[in-house]
């Protein structure tokens, strides 16, 4: 499991170097104070009258150039002799003691425990640095799917053990369209954590569609197991009776309809369409097709949302709802005349950020041509 | 991990920078071997900090949205520059980019201090990094860069997009290395008073740092004006902000020190004025950055109004300006006063652009935190604009503009004021004759407009006056003029250039003030208008997509009066992650004139259209530039000059000759 090493791991790396970082600080503020003591009288005194004596070849270089005449020169000269005088008379270099071990020790101590007592109350050692391109939610989001796939797969050739990288490319595939490959990523992640009635289903799922219709006996033994696993899975039973309803099984088909809507909380997308296959199952099998029924209550949603948007108004979030629906139904017309609806109702570019990209998203022509 | 080692990094910095702080400045008299040790704290100090620093740039450069950070203020898609830049967008990263400024400084003290006096060495290091411990640890306990998101967000949530723009890269790192330099100022101000020296060993050391510091604080105000002038679409180049002025005052007060700073390197003169400069000059830096950051001001520049946050800094600033002003009226009585000098002389010209930069200060000071004092007193909110600022402040500028001149042609100690104004006498001639001509020519009767333009012509031949004079430019052969300006120090052209700056951006304030012109109309793509002689045409209007940001565009072709014709396209933008709008405005540039082209709010069946014609605005720009070359030019002179006291005998000769 290299994941599992990487988080154990991680924080380990990290103290090491937290803790290498700080003896080296320390170290070196420890010998700065030893590298000094052997030259130090001597640099003290020279300080006092190096900068009188530069002076005093200033004056002189100022005279020989010329931009002091020799008058000024001899009264930059005595200024410059009352000041020494007053310097030595002033100047005790108030060196009390030259600093010791002991309060360097103790503020060394201090450091490194403020160090790491501040560290811990604020740090969080735990968490791994996140850069956007290596994420792997992002690479199976990004518009390149394929080039994503591609780098993902060869990934997973060296590290077959990788988890996180065939539970990323599965759905990945289903969404390229190649199926057996999702069903084999599917089957590879169950090798890895074992069966569970969800990861059945995705693998169900994955065959069912490589089937293109034809049903398949292996994704109904998957399914069955998934139900008779989890009391509380509803995925795979919305499956099992959909698949039971092609089979023209009807009662097998009604139980799992039944099932399904009893585990449901009551505000599903699917419940309309499941509650219309019971209805379907129970009456024998009056054909009314779920997918064509289902757009067609979109529809109707959509419609409601546009009459009392065109009638009364609405926000700006609904209006961009809207035509994100049209669009989501594939009818651009509508989008376009939403669109310039919401327009007239937003003046003000400032108030529709998200619509206006929504639609530049889209095609659709935008405002003022 | 990077992030972490980062935080770890600025944390073990500021336990470096507390433990400095309390040894410096309680065991400063042990001599060489704690300067030795304050030493190496101070650039571990900054290492540290910048491997922090760039912890966090990286993290906004990968988009690493784990970090709340980078999460609240940049996208995936924003332009790697603007990725960079907006590490400092924001209230957190600017902090610690302060933080950073601070410990760089820091670590250049104890760089080139080796030669310092080794108490004063121990005490600046140890002022130092109190500075650096409290503003480290305000950043850490309650504006933290690096706190982390978990999980993390897929996706930024953008900066500001008036930000986003190559102003932000420039304008902040400048100005902060400005505000900050002079907490160096400030650190040997508060050494001077502990240890009691102060001579002109302690001048010498901090007037190249005054001169870095208000180098980079001219630039870094220029900076701001210009970008504010192009950005947001007023076509303003200053507005009184109390923002502005918060960056304004301590230019002032750094101004006033940069002179004092002058007197006491040269003459042993000014000495607890000037200390007391240093410490008025760092606290208005820090009323620059932190009045800013208090939430008590709105404006672009308040990031994150948290009233914990303004109190926490309000406390520090309090603490350390008043315990350094305490400690000013404690020690300032026992310290040795400077040399004696005559009114006239240059010691007292410079004491009289101290008079008066100071009274300016608290002219701004006052005008920016009375409405503040009222309105948290009272409730009552006034607001005091652009014409108290013009009236007081103009009224506190022409004279010093006017006594500018004669300034670098006094003499030190005692000086003949009559022979310093017929050496004059042609330049002012000069400059009279110009502002009457010009005014009479643009058809400005007697008013404020030629007397401004007076003083900038005055400022600006009077610096030049003291080159010509010192090389006898015309009095004697070309080659020995030539030969002597070559040999002149670096610091008589510093002050030349300097003071030329100041009289060029005078001229282009006078110029723009008085003869800009302004157009407001309404346009359709096919119509044109007329501005200042040139034809302005809206060629098209057309919407086109950014990086991040779709755009109004309008397409313009301007036709100048001597019949060039230029392209322009002004925009305005929203930003799609934000929502915001922003204007671009189209900036067109004749020599050191601008054609200024803001498209406004599209009407139903029209576009606003505003036009500015700025004659010659960029002078006002070049002038803070020319200025900042000055300052780098005295940085590079190091040799010790001496003032050369002028001795009494010879004035009395040269006034009888």
């Amino acid at each position: 499991m290299p994941r599992l090493a990487d988080k154990r791991l991680g924080p380990m790396i990290f103290w090491s170097i937290a803790i290498a970082v700080t003896a080296i600080a320390c170290a070196a503020l420890f010998y700065a104070a030893a590298g000094r003591t052997v030259n130090a009288p001597a640099g003290e005194i020279a300080d006092e009258n190096q900068l009188f004596r530069e002076t005093l070849a200033a004056i002189e270089a100022d005279e020989q150039s010329g931009k002091l005449d020799a008058e000024q020169a001899l009264a930059a000269r005595a200024e410059l002799a009352r000041e020494v005088l007053r310097s030595q008379r002033t100047s005790s270099t108030n060196v009390s003691k030259p600093l010791t071990r002991t309060p360097l020790v103790a503020g060394l101590v201090a450091v490194a425990a403020l160090t790491f007592g501040a560290y811990t109350f604020l740090g969080r050692p735990e968490l791994p640095a996140q850069p956007l391109a290596s994420r792997p939610e992002v690479a199976a989001q990004t518009l390149d799917l394929g080039g994503a796939v591609t780098r993902i797969e060869a990934r997973l050739a060296e590290t077959p053990e990788d988890l996180r990288g065939w539970q990323v490319i599965a759905p990945a595939y289903i969404e390229l369209g190649r199926f057996a490959d999702a069903a084999e990523a599917y089957r590879r992640i169950i090798e890895l954590t074992g069966p569970t009635a969800e990861l059945r289903t995705d693998l169900a799922e994955a065959l069912l569609l490589q089937a293109a219709g034809d049903g398949s006996e292996e994704a109904m033994d998957l399914l069955r197991a998934a139900a008779a696993g989890d009391a509380a899975h509803i995925r795979s039973r919305l499956y099992l009776a959909a698949e039971y309803m092609r089979l023209e099984n009807y009662e097998q088909a009604g139980t799992y309809w039944q099932q399904a809507i009893d585990l449901a909380k009551g505000d599903e997308a699917w419940l309309p369409a499941a509650r219309q296959g019971l209805l379907v199952a129970k009456n024998g099998g009056a054909e009314i097709p779920v997918a064509e029924d289902q757009s067609e209550l979109i529809m109707r949603m959509v419609g409601g949302l546009a009459d009392r948007l065109y009638s009364d108004g609405g926000t700006i979030e609904e209006w961009t709802q809207l035509v994100r629906s049209y669009l989501v139904l594939g009818d651009q017309e509508s989008a376009q005349q939403a669109y310039d609806a919401a327009v007239e109702a937003f003046p003000a570019a400032f108030d529709r950020g998200d619509l206006d990209g929504l639609a530049l998203g889209a095609g659709l022509t935008l405002n003022g041509d | 991990m990077s992030i972490e080692l980062g935080h770890f990094a600025l944390v073990l910095a500021f336990a470096i920078s507390v433990v400095s702080a309390v040894g410096g400045l309680t065991l400063w008299r042990r001599g060489e071997r704690l300067s030795a040790v304050l030493g190496q704290a101070a650039v571990l100090q900054f290492v540290l900090v910048a491997l922090a620093f760039l912890a966090v740039v990286h993290a906004f450069v990968v988009s690493d949205f784990s970090l709340a950070l980078a999460a609240n203020h940049s996208h995936s898609l924003k332009p790697l520059i603007f990725k960079i830049s907006g590490v400092w967008g924001n209230h957190e990263g600017s902090m610690l980019l302060w933080v950073l400024i601070l410990v760089l400084f820091g670590a250049l003290v104890a760089a080139f201090g080796r030669s310092l006096p080794s108490d004063l060495s121990n005490l600046v290091l140890g002022t130092q990094s109190l500075l650096t411990a409290a503003f480290s640890g305000f950043t850490l306990f309650t504006s933290n860069p690096f706190v982390r998101l978990s999980p993390a967000p897929l996706e930024g949530g953008d900066l500001n997009p008036v930000l986003q723009d190559i102003g932000l890269a420039i304008h902040p790192p400048l100005l902060y290395a400005g505000y900050v330099g002079f907490s160096i100022c400030f650190s040997f101000a508060i050494a001077a008073l502990v240890s009691g020296r102060i001579d002109q060993a302690w001048a010498r050391w901090v007037r190249p740092w005054t001169m870095l510091s208000w180098t980079f604080l001219t630039l870094g105000i220029a900076m701001g004006s210009y970008w504010a002038y192009y950005e947001l679409g007023w076509g303003g180049w200053w507005f009184w902000d109390p923002v502005e002025n918060a960056s304004f005052m301590p230019w002032l007060a750094g101004t006033a020190l940069l002179h004092s700073a002058l007197v006491m390197e040269k003459r042993n003169a000014l000495k607890i004025w000037t200390i007391f400069l240093a410490i008025i000059t760092f606290s208005l830096s820090l009323l620059g950055t932190f009045l800013v950051r208090s939430g008590i001001l709105t404006s672009v520049h308040t990031f994150a109004s948290d009233p914990t946050r303004g109190l926490v800094i309000l406390t520090i600033l309090a603490l350390l300006i008043g315990g350094a002003f305490l400690l000013f009226a404690i020690r300032s009585p026992a310290l040795r006063q400077g040399g004696l000098f005559a009114p006239i002389s240059r010691e007292g010209a410079l004491i009289l652009n101290n008079l008066f930069l100071a009274t300016a200060v608290g002219a701004v000071l006052v005008g920016t935190l009375y409405p503040l004092l009222l309105d948290a007193l009272t409730g009552t909110t006034i607001s005091v604009g652009a014409p108290f600022f013009n009236f007081t402040f103009g009224a506190l500028m022409a004279p010093l503009l006017l006594v500018l001149p004669f300034g670098p042609l006094l003499a030190w100690k005692r000086a003949d004021l009559v022979a310093a104004g017929q050496r004059l006498m042609g330049f002012a001639a000069l400059a009279i004759f110009l502002a009457i001509l010009i005014s009479a020519l643009a058809g400005n009767s007697i008013s404020l407009v030629p007397i401004g333009l007076l003083l900038g012509f005055w400022v600006s031949f009077g610096a030049v006056a003291e080159v010509i004079e010192r090389s006898r430019l015309g009095r004697i052969p070309l080659a020995e003029s030539l030969r002597r300006l070559a040999g002149l120090s670096r610091s008589i052209w510093s002050t030349a250039i300097g003071h030329l700056g100041l009289g060029l951006t005078v001229l282009g304030i006078v110029s723009v003030s008085a003869w800009e012109t302004e157009l407001v109309t309404t346009l359709n793509p096919g119509e044109s208008a007329e501005l200042a002689g040139s034809n302005i045409a809206f060629d098209s209007f057309e919407q086109s997509e950014g990086a991040n940001y779709l755009a109004d565009a309008g397409r313009f072709t301007v036709t100048a009066p001597d019949g060039g014709t230029a392209e322009l396209v002004a925009e305005r933008r929203t930003y799609v992650a934000s929502g915001m709008p922003t204007t671009e405005a189209a900036i067109q540039t004749y020599g050191l004139s601008q054609l200024y082209l803001q498209l406004g709010e599209p009407l139903d069946d029209t576009h606003v259209v505003r036009v500015w014609h700025k004659p010659y605005i960029l002078l006002i720009w070049l002038g803070t530039l020319v200025m900042a070359v000055a300052g780098v030019l005295s940085l590079t002179d190091r040799r010790i000059r001496l003032g050369a006291p002028q001795s009494r005998q010879k004035l009395s000769l040269g006034a009888t000759r």
